[in-house]
């Protein structure tokens, strides 16, 4: 087998936290034995792994588990106080949200500092850089100085000068926590480009729906120690296991508006208390793929006398536009209520989720019988993404298929002769 | 685990970029990066570039005054004024360079800590902006001085490309170890203004080395700046007045030891510290 694009060979890594700031000449003069001052920190511990040429790797863990530390080692930031690490390839890193952007500098002229930074000349970049302003959609800002812009737009562009180096190796931090959920759908595609060109791409995140769904394997850092290495689906689930009850990708997502405020309405007759989003092994999750098979799971709170009630969801796009009503009216499903006091819980699954590469938003309302007396109605009570790891187009996967009739004109000698065969003889 | 063969022949192909690409690309940030602080040293200001010729220009009308019509120092020899010029103008530079590379692991730490790139190129890249500099306010010296009948070019004049080594040598060395150390111990910065004090007066720029007693003249002529300088005012200005070696004789191998020893162990010292900058930045 040849060499992995990455080989991390028993890393260790520690900081000395001083425990007072004192980098004068002065200090060192009057405290010559001044090395008790610091407290060593342990930021990884003995960390090997391989990375095949072509996989993509997640790395995730709670904060300060060395994933970050990691990264600046595999980059080659930071120095391993001890062990090896090998790379084989050109790396393209993205750390902490940035490429090393001059703020005085516009975007343009930072998109050649940047772009030298990772080793791209002049030359190569000139003929990019309109491309390059129209991915981060900063075309208007091309000449404003950095300093200028908002965080999100200098995250934008420090990930479009970051991808452009034609990278054997990307390492990415966090680029998943950049807000603006359009332009992370874009990130989505490079990295599906990627995996498909058979590049190696190392993800940090703690999105651990999204390692789910693109990650072919994932460590798991806690403590600077490497407590797990497999699989993203049994990565992901150990790290659940371990966080229970903590990460917001597992809790059941808050019921969002105050009662009596304008995306919340209702008697209360009938209480929504959360909303959640399920997957096939009913976990939660903010995220996830086209096809993948999804449950929105309402809990509720019967606190009045009531025999039957309707529940309706709303599912529309981040940009307001409208998908689907689906309610148990329309589907004639009579939901069983219970004694005032007691609570239950309301599935509505889909097999096979249709929709396509967007953040979406879902409104959850329940409503008497006819759907005429709300009870409580919560606009917008949750947002998820769907990845389509196809990359494809559009709001939804209409399942069509494709197919072309032979037509008899055009049909070949062969197959004519022989479909007729049957009626000569 | 995934393996494809094709992008993986391709990869191979693609990370084999070899010595001369490595270069290549560390020559180009170093020019990116010299250009941008050159461009980026005067924007803001009104006069914009013009500063860079305004500055040399000022203090030199200010040690004119000072030193030759008040103090009426180097009143012995007429061409004086055009010596303090050379010297201030080398001295700017000098001044420049160091100052700006002391402070240029610092100042490009957002980009240290997020890419990796050999360091001693954000150093190397602070002291080309001021290259860039001395070369227009040089190119200006001459361009007035040689019609004005300023300077005597002849054969001592080969020299001059030597001493420039030298000065850059010097000032690289400096900025090398300075930078470094500037990481660790944030007080060199204040520590090496009043270092460049120091050297101004101690470098003979604002009067002739020929104004010092005899024992004495030798003990300044060792300061690798005022070496330099005297030399450059021997091989442009004025043949006159002694070379250096004249007047340090074998110990004429005391400043450019110097120049070398800086140099050399600027770069240990920087080669040892590199590794933790982007930790302690």
């Amino acid at each position: 087998m040849t060499a992995p694009a990455i080989r991390v060979e028993a890393v260790n890594k520690s900081f000395r936290i001083p425990l007072d700031h004192s980098t004068t000449l002065k200090y060192r003069a009057t405290h010559p034995r001044s090395s008790s001052r610091y407290r060593p920190l342990l930021a990884l511990q003995d960390v090997s792994f391989d990375v095949p040429a072509g996989e993509f790797l997640g790395i995730t863990g709670p904060n300060g588990c060395g994933k970050s530390t990691l990264l600046k080692i595999l980059s080659r930031i930071y120095e391993p106080d001890s062990g090896r690490v090998q790379i084989a390839g050109r790396v393209s890193p993205f750390l902490e949200l940035g490429v090393g952007f001059n703020p005085e500098l516009t975007a343009r002229e930072n998109i050649f500092l940047g772009g030298a930074v990772l080793g791209l000349t002049r030359r190569e970049l000139e003929g990019r850089v309109d491309a390059i302003l129209a991915f981060a959609e900063l075309t208007d800002f091309a000449d404003q100085k950095i300093k200028n812009f908002s965080s999100g737009m200098a995250v934008r562009l420090a990930f479009t000068v970051a991808i452009q180096a034609e990278a054997d190796i990307l390492l990415m931090d966090e680029v998943l926590a950049v807000g603006d959920a359009r332009f992370q759908e874009k990130c989505f595609d490079v990295f599906a480009d990627y995996k498909r060109q058979g590049r190696t791409v190392v993800l940090v995140s703690h999105d651990l729906g999204a390692l789910n769904l693109y990650c072919d394997r994932v460590l798991l850092l806690q403590r600077g120690q490497l407590i797990a290495d497999g699989a993203a689906s049994a990565v992901t689930a150990q790290y659940r296991r371990i966080v229970a009850g903590m990460s917001d990708n597992v809790a059941p997502e808050p019921v969002r508006g105050d009662p009596g405020s304008e995306s919340r309405w209702g008697t209360r007759e009938v209480e929504v208390s959360a909303v959640r989003l399920l997957d096939a092994h009913d976990q939660g999750h903010t995220t996830f793929a086209t096809g993948e098979q999804m449950t929105v799971a309402i809990d509720y709170r019967i606190n009045a006398d009531v025999t039957t009630f309707a529940v309706r969801l709303a599912f529309k796009r981040s940009d307001g536009a409208d998908l689907s009503g689906p309610s148990t009216r329309d589907a004639e499903y009579r939901v069983v209520s219970g004694p005032p006091g007691s609570t239950g819980t309301i599935m509505f699954r889909m097999a096979e989720l249709e929709l396509l590469n967007a953040r979406y938003l879902l409104s959850v309302s329940v409503y008497d019988e006819h759907l005429v007396h709300a009870y409580d109605h919560i606009e917008d009570a949750v947002s998820f993404r769907v990845v389509d790891a196809r990359g494809r187009a559009g709001m939804v996967d209409l399942r069509g298929s494709w197919s072309q009739p032979v037509s008899e004109p055009s049909r070949r000698p062969e197959i004519s002769e022989a479909s007729a065969s049957p009626t000569v003889g | 685990m995934i393996s494809q063969p094709t992008p993986r022949a391709e990869r191979a192909s693609r990370s084999a970029p070899g010595r001369s690409a490595g270069i290549r690309v560390n020559l180009n940030l170093t020019r990116e990066l010299a250009f941008t602080s050159f461009k980026l040293k005067y924007t803001g200001s009104t006069l914009g570039y013009a500063w860079s010729l305004v500055k040399p220009l000022l203090i030199f009308g200010m040690t004119y005054l000072v030193f030759v019509k008040v103090l009426k120092s180097g009143a012995a020899d007429p061409s004086f004024p055009v010596e303090l010029l050379v010297g201030i103008v080398l001295w700017t530079f000098f001044a420049d360079a160091t100052g700006s590379a002391v402070g240029a692991i610092v100042a490009n730490g957002h980009m240290i800590r997020k890419a990796y790139f050999p360091r001693w190129i954000v150093v190397v890249a602070s002291t080309l902006s001021a290259t860039m500099t001395l070369t227009v306010n040089l190119g200006l010296v001459v361009v007035i001085g040689l019609p004005l009948g300023w300077f005597h070019i002849g054969l001592q004049t080969l020299i001059v490309p030597l001493l420039f080594i030298e000065l850059y040598m010097l000032v690289v060395g400096i900025g090398l170890l300075m930078s470094s150390l500037f990481v660790f111990y944030r007080d060199l910065g204040h520590l090496w203004e009043i270092t460049l004090q120091l050297l101004f007066y101690a470098s003979a720029i604002v009067f002739p080395l020929s104004l010092i007693g005899e024992h004495f003249r030798v003990i300044v002529a060792l300061n690798p700046m005022a070496q330099m300088l005297e030399d450059m005012r021997r091989a442009l200005v004025t043949p006159t007045i002694p070379w250096s070696a004249t007047i340090l004789g074998s110990l004429e191998i005391v400043p450019c030891l110097l120049v070398c020893t800086v140099l050399v162990g600027g770069y240990l010292v920087f080669h040892r510290l590199s590794p933790r900058f982007a930790e302690a930045l």
